[in-house]
């Protein structure tokens, strides 16, 4: 047992106590490094580090491209339903604006199913600036970031379901194009719940298959009732 | 018959007399025309230069001077019909905005509220547009913002520990040496011929009890340490590495309600959360252009990023002209290079929709109270479980987040919903009707209870393949 035994002893010790200081930048220890940046095509990983390093020329190229890319020009998204999957038709103009109002509905049933969904969907996507019911009341208007923000029991009660589609495909004014977080069909499943909204925020009533009961409808089965 | 005619010309005479000389840029009620311009206007106008949706409308007195009142009440009226009228200035305005904002949108304001609509205008044409409301947030604590201070702080303390191990091994030398040296005092001459390596054998020797303790302390201090490394290969527990743009998600989450899904929107659709590419940015903050505490800076990587020309209000394009209603692809821009910080190795499958959607977790089940976080982070385990009161449904789990002991804990814990889904009654129906089966239902309800596990949540290829 030396000096230098017991240097290099205490040299292990301090290397040992300083890997147990915690770095919030670094992701600690891997075992085999390649598992987690694999060359394998995976989205989010940054190629630039990859173990399998061919050239700097490759690895810049890899380094400077997105990861979350835009579909290829021309393509269509497939999804299972097949009312969904036609290109949207209306140009992004004033007067695409308001052809899609005059002549664009909804190819979804009113119905508790699509309602709820929209619901749903209206809570994630749209509250923080519409507000719960609707009234622009959001907490990003709240807190005065946007101001403005139309009413659907006010200004846009009577904005025609065309035109809140375009609005989600395109945006308009300070909203953005809302298309890259919602797909065709979730879109129209909001616009659904936004016409209850306009309506004043009263869930409508549901008959046991799930469709809305219209004043109409209830009243005409009183009719019946009414005979027996 | 006269009295009535001349009734009826005093009151044309006040009504005309009253339209001219009373302009719309007098005599207004500003208080009135804030809530009108905050009901009508502010989601496209700032009352600065400042352009949001539609030009600033600073200085717009001066720019109005030579337009009638009526044709001004008629453009925010109706601006189509007011471009109609072939006013020199109205059209000059068609010409230059509305091919890159569009034609404004028809407001139903009466002549009056015009005129306190103006009033306001002109009033608040000084003050800050897009700052907020500061006093916002105030319920919103955020944890990441003293992680680093404190993570420092755990630094020190090691410094000392290691300065009082070093002082103790170094008293222990010391004795060492004077052990020795009284040795060589009282044997005389006797090891006078022998190396320093053999005298510290003959010491050693000599003081057996005293070198073991110390060599036993040593031995169970280097396993434990290293133990402890071992333990820690491959968790990432913790682990908030710095972001190209100082994103808080207290501020966005917590502050501004906006859910994680709106962002992380493919989390309820694939594989992945997905990190929000900045268009998704933009559709808030093409109105906020300021952040309430690093300003512009921060936001302005966003606006580096996407081509967007914050004092316009536009997108750019490749050529570098700007004037475009939306995101240019040709834009050639570079992307924000975010840190991925959950990440899995790629023998491990793992995908956000069927927890979202199919099991129904909160975000926060895994990730912790990221609305308390500033950049995105490794929420420690015990951190999770200690919300276990404020998120129902929330299972409480002791092995390190991210590590597969983690995951198939909560898979043996985690219950499925039966009613959720038809396929579990379609399923059920199926293993009533056959001998097998009913052996099969027997075993999962033994303990009354069905979790994932029992579903097949830890075979080996749910994950792996």
């Amino acid at each position: 047992m030396t000096r230098y035994t017991l240097s290099s002893l205490l040299l292990i010790m301090i290397v040992g106590l300083g890997s147990c200081v915690t770095d919030p930048n670094s992701p600690g220890l891997e075992y085999m490094p390649d598992m987690y940046r694999s060359p394998a095509v995976e989205a989010y990983v940054d190629y630039g580090e990859d173990p399998y390093y061919k050239t700097e020329e490759v690895a810049k190229s890899q380094r400077n491209t997105i990861s979350a890319r835009k579909p290829v020009e021309g393509t269509i998204a497939q999804v299972k339903s097949g009312d969904f999957n036609m290109p949207y038709a209306y140009p992004n103009t004033d007067e695409g604006y308001a052809a899609a109002g005059a002549n664009l509905t909804s190819p979804l049933a009113t119905n508790q199913e699509n309602i709820e969904a929209g619901m749903e969907i209206y809570q994630i996507m749209c509250t923080h600036c519409h507000g719960e019911k609707g009234e622009g009341d959001g907490a990003i208007s709240r807190n005065g970031l946007i101001k403005g923000i139309p009413s659907y029991t006010g200004k846009l009660k009577d904005l025609p379901v065309g035109n809140i589609y375009h609005t989600l495909q395109y945006g308009k004014g300070l909203m953005g194009s809302h298309a890259s977080q919602m797909t065709q069909k979730e879109r129209w499943q909001v616009i659904e719940y936004v016409k209850v909204l306009q309506n004043g925020g009263e869930m409508p009533e549901f008959d046991a298959n799930g469709n809305v009961l219209t004043a109409a409808a209830s009243s005409d089965e009183a009719a019946q009732d009414q005979p027996q | 018959m006269n009295k009535i005619l001349f009734k009826l010309f005093t009151a044309a005479f006040l009504l005309t007399s009253l339209g001219t000389s009373a302009s719309v840029w007098e005599g207004g009620n500003a208080e009135n025309g804030e809530a009108l311009f905050n009901a009508n206007c502010a989601s496209c106008h700032y009352t600065t230069a400042e352009v949001l949706a539609a030009p600033g409308l600073l200085g717009v007195k001066d720019r109005w001077k030579g337009v009638s009142d009526e044709t001004l009440i008629l453009w925010i009226q109706n601006p189509q019909a007011a471009a109609e009228t072939g006013d020199k200035y109205v059209k000059s305005l068609v010409e230059r905005y509305v091919p890159t904002y569009g034609w404004m949108t028809a407001q139903a304001v009466s002549a009056e509220e015009v005129k306190d609509i103006m009033a306001y205008v002109q009033v608040a044409a000084t003050q800050v547009a897009g700052a907020g409301d500061a006093t916002a947030g105030a319920d919103c604590p955020t944890i990441g913002d003293d992680l680093e201070e404190s993570g420092s702080a755990s630094t020190t303390v090691w410094f000392l520990i290691l300065l009082v191990l070093f002082i103790v091994v170094a008293l222990a030398a010391s004795g060492v040496r004077n052990s020795i040296s009284n040795a060589i005092a009282n044997d005389g001459d006797a090891e006078a011929g022998l190396t320093y390596t053999d005298r510290v054998k003959a010491w050693m020797g000599r003081n057996m009890a005293f070198v073991s303790i110390i060599g036993l302390v040593l031995v169970a201090y280097g396993a434990t340490i290293g133990y402890q490394a071992l333990m820690g290969v491959g968790v990432y527990e913790g682990y908030q590495p710095d972001q190209p743009i100082k994103f808080s998600h207290s501020i966005h989450v917590c502050e501004n309600e906006v859910d994680c899904q709106y962002c992380h929107s493919s989390a309820s659709k694939s594989k992945h959360a997905g990190i929000p590419s900045t268009n998704v940015c933009m559709n808030c903050h093409k109105g906020i252009k300021k952040g309430k505490q690093y300003g512009t800076e921060e936001i302005g990587k966003i606006y580096a990023a996407i081509g967007f020309d914050a004092a316009t209000g536009t997108y750019i394009d490749g050529e570098g002209n700007n004037g475009h209603k939306a995101p240019q692809d040709d834009f050639d821009g570079d992307p924000i290079k975010w840190n991925k910080v959950h990440n899995l190795p790629d023998h491990v499958y793992f995908n956000h929709s069927q927890h979202v959607v199919v099991g129904g977790l909160e975000c926060q089940n895994c990730h912790g109270d990221v609305q308390k976080y500033t950049v995105g982070r490794i929420a420690p385990v015990d951190e999770v479980a200690a919300l276990v009161n404020d998120y129902p449904g929330l299972i409480p789990l002791s092995k390190p987040t991210l590590t597969m002991g983690w995951c198939i804990e909560c898979h043996n814990k985690a219950e499925i919903d039966l009613a959720s889904s038809d396929y579990y009654e379609e399923i059920h129906n199926r293993l009533k009707n056959d001998v097998r089966g009913n052996e099969e239902l027997r075993k999962y309800m033994e303990d009354e209870e069905i979790t994932v596990r029992e579903l097949g949540g830890w075979e080996c290829a749910k994950c792996h393949y």
